[in-house]
């Protein structure tokens, strides 16, 4: 299982730091073994989405296993929707997970590491939702 | 014949983020099913977020239970992590 791709991570963020920090953080405990990228902030660095930059970000993630997207927030969403429609040879599988963005990435991160494919990885992120801190 | 094994451990040091990681990716490894109780809460040892959210802490007794084939190796390689993570409070 440990030779096979994992399965690559993209968090889509309004903030670059907010992307970069959740980034560093799931790959902490996740071991370092997945692929993560992230697509945070604008064209010019501001507050905001990127098309171009979630597209370079699925690239980036891609070790051929497919890729899941985490946006951070439902307007991130609407971004990953337009790149989908429009955007031609996008790794595959691709998967939207709808899931809390650290909880999310942490589990995602943390099933592609013990080779989870990109089903398990997604079901891993949507899970969180329901996993209690206190 | 599917086995069972169950081993504990006192953790000397607290429970966080990057062994319950290190735990779940071993975890899932194995065939059997495992999981982390301390005191009266449970979690799936695949489960990064379940792991975390027992808050074990220094001086607590954590119990390994697995069941399933490989029973024996996966609560041994369970408490190895176990061991060696908290011991440097990491």
């Amino acid at each position: 299982m440990d030779t096979e791709a994992k399965v690559g991570i993209v968090l889509v963020s309004h903030s670059a730091a907010l992307a970069q920090g959740t980034a560093e953080l799931a790959g902490q405990i996740g071991g370092g073994s997945v692929p993560i990228a992230t697509a945070g902030g604008t064209d010019d660095d501001g507050i905001g989405t990127s098309i171009a930059k979630v597209e370079r970000a699925l690239r980036l993630a891609d070790a051929g296993a497919g890729v899941l997207i985490l946006p951070d927030l439902g307007s991130s969403v609407l971004t990953v929707r337009a790149l989908l429609a429009e955007a031609a040879d996008l790794p595959e599988p691709l998967a939207v997970a709808d899931a809390p963005f650290v909880e999310g990435a942490v589990a995602a991160t943390v099933t592609a590491a013990a080779g989870g494919d990109i089903a398990a990885v997604l079901k891993a992120a949507q899970e969180a939702r329901h996993a209690r801190k206190l | 014949m599917p086995g069972s094994c169950e081993a504990a451990i006192t953790l000397t040091g607290d429970l966080h983020a990057r062994p319950a990681g290190a735990l779940a990716v071993a975890a899932a490894g194995f065939s059997a099913a495992t999981e982390l109780v301390v005191g009266a809460h449970k979690a799936d040892a695949r489960s990064v977020l379940g792991i975390m959210g027992l808050g074990a802490t220094s001086g607590q007794q954590v119990i390994i239970r697995a069941a399933g084939p490989d029973a024996t190796e996966a609560v041994t390689a369970l408490i190895d992590i176990l061991a060696g993570a908290t011991a440097v409070g990491t």
